[in-house]
């Protein structure tokens, strides 16, 4: 099968099942003329994102996401709650083109809406069951001064729980561990300024030396460019010399041989 | 052994070039002295030290004859070095001391220190007295060039050996001429360091008295007694003047400063105390003349005037 042959089965099935498609309505719904509809639909499709965040928080596991869906999912509660009452005026509004029934159904239908809103759960209820159904826990827990009267006037504040026991316990462990750690912590620590110092000696020792080697090699630099400039010097010499030498060579054996055959002819 | 075979041809060559015979009225060292060089190489390749060491002498004889008496010494320290791994100690010791004079005469006494130390270092383990007094002797030069700053790997060896020969004092007395040196070029953490480490050393040779006078000459300078070394010193001593076992055992435990010393003090310290803490703690008082704090008290006591 061509391709334009899958489209074109596909886009009949799509009209044929065209009722079914929630989206489509919902479209229609939001480019309607009709104020309160398209209201209603922006407001539905709020309150749907709201609870696809509020699962997202549900089956979220770390903290700090939950929190921040949480805080979304509160703000659009807020949002929606605040677009309710617009949209409770439009109810009663009469429109042209809407069936008498309808109408009677809007303001039920806005009120279904703002129980919906409510349902979305966003964090708070949840905590608010745990802690009724908390243990039943008379005592509160203070943290203020110790007052020597008080310790006499209600002794039974001051003396040790189980919990508190256990409480003290802990802190002492901790503490303990803490300890340790910070021992091996300044243990460290000693070794890097000891390290630290002998590297500081170990640069104090050798800048002197390096200055040192520095003009050594600075000196040593112009006397070898001393030098070279002088054997140019020579060698351009000595060869000038050289033919110089060579030339009078040539000159004597010239005149020699001139003087010989000068003798001949004679 | 190819090498070998080169080797001897060389020196051959070169035994040549130095006989006199007609041609030559005398030996000619500036042909000779780098087939030596050459032959020396090729032996010490062929792993034969003996004749190695033989050319490098020769070659350096050589270079001081053609007045290149830096060469000719450097030659003779190989030469040393060679008769080390032949274990033939005293030629070492010559060999090793004639470099050096022709080190002082080209006029350069810090290398020529410098060899003594190569020298004490190769005979520290069959002539540990020897190497001593090489090392001092190197270290002098030092201190009078005013280059102290150059020998601490001197310093160090030098105190390896006494400390390994149970020369206690005499090490001691070594890290505060160590120190001293430090304090010229101002190098104030290992001054202290050294500090610690001799007191550590006398109270370790069983020495209280000795101990406390060097603390008391040291707290005078205000480097040390400022410094955590200075502190871990007088607590040490403390410690010791309380008879206090524990102490002394927990304070070189937890101490911040100790580990970093030298390890061979490292080992000293942990042995602390040493001896009879009581003991020491008696003689000490009469070598200074202190009265014990007890019979201080019982004539108090006694004396009603």
């Amino acid at each position: 099968m061509a391709t334009i042959d899958i489209i074109t089965r596909v886009d009949a099935l799509c009209k044929k099942y065209e009722k079914y498609d929630v989206d489509k309505h919902k479209q229609e719904a939001m480019s309607s003329s009709d104020n309160y509809v398209r209201l209603f639909s922006q407001i539905e499709s709020d309150l749907e994102v709201a609870m696809q965040k509020a699962n997202d928080a549900s089956i979220e596991k770390n903290r700090a996401i939950v929190a921040t869906l949480n805080a979304e999912v509160r703000r659009q509660k807020t949002a929606l709650k605040v677009e309710l009452p617009k949209l409770e005026k439009l109810a009663y509004k009469k429109v042209k083109g809407v069936p008498k029934e309808e109408l009677a159904q809007r303001p039920e239908q806005v009120k279904a809406l703002a129980a919906k809103i409510d349902a979305v759960p966003d964090g708070v209820t949840i905590n608010n069951r745990r802690a009724q159904k908390g243990p039943g826990s008379i005592r509160e827990i203070k943290i203020d001064a110790i007052n020597p009267e008080d310790i006499m006037l209600n002794p039974e504040q001051y003396q040790h729980s189980e919990e508190s026991r256990g409480f003290r316990q802990e802190f002492e462990m901790r503490k303990m561990k803490q300890d340790e750690g910070l021992d091996v912590i300044s243990s460290g620590l000693a070794t890097l300024k000891n390290m630290a110092e002998d590297i500081n000696e170990e640069l104090d020792r050798q800048a002197p030396l390096v200055d040192e080697i520095e003009t050594k090699v600075d000196k040593a630099n112009a006397d070898l460019r001393n030098t070279n400039k002088r054997l140019k010097e020579t060698v351009l010499k000595m060869r000038t010399t050289r033919n110089f030498c060579i030339d009078i060579i040539l000159m004597c054996i010239v005149l020699g041989i001139i003087g010989y055959i000068y003798n001949q002819v004679r | 052994m190819a090498n070998l075979e080169e080797a001897d041809k060389a020196l051959k060559k070169a035994d040549k070039y130095t006989k006199v015979t007609l041609t030559r009225w005398g030996p000619d060292f500036e042909k000779a002295t780098p087939l030596y060089e050459k032959a020396a190489s090729l032996y010490k390749l062929a792993k034969n030290l003996e004749q190695a060491k033989h050319c490098y002498e020769r070659a350096s004889t050589g270079q001081c004859r053609t007045d290149n008496k830096w060469l000719g010494a450097k030659h003779l320290e190989s030469a040393a070095s060679l008769a080390k791994e032949l274990k033939q100690w005293d030629e070492v010791l010559d060999t090793y001391k004639r470099a050096a004079e022709l080190y002082n005469e080209v006029g350069r006494p810090q290398v020529a220190a410098e060899a003594y130390g190569k020298a004490a270092k190769a005979i520290e383990a069959e002539r540990p007295d020897e190497a001593i007094k090489l090392y001092i002797e190197a270290i002098s030069v030092f201190e009078e060039e005013q280059k102290e700053g150059l020998a601490s790997d001197l310093y160090r060896a030098a105190a390896a050996s006494m400390i390994k020969s149970k020369k206690y004092e005499d090490a001691a007395n070594l890290f505060i001429r160590w120190g001293q040196a430090c304090d010229a070029t101002k190098a104030v953490a290992s001054q202290c360091k050294h500090y610690l480490s001799a007191i550590i050393i006398l109270l370790h040779a069983e020495d209280l008295a000795k101990a406390e006078l060097c603390y008391n000459d040291l707290s005078g300078v205000d480097a040390f007694s400022n410094s955590e070394q200075g502190r871990c010193a007088s607590q040490l001593l403390d410690a010791y003047h309380d008879k206090n076992v524990d102490d002394i055992k927990y304070i070189v435990k937890d101490s911040n400063v100790i580990p970093h010393l030298d390890h061979l003090v490292v080992r000293l310290a942990k042995g602390l105390p040493t001896g009879n803490v009581i003991e020491m703690k008696k003689s000490a008082n009469k070598t200074l003349n202190m009265k014990d704090e007890e019979e201080e008290l019982g004539i108090d006591e006694d004396d009603m005037t």
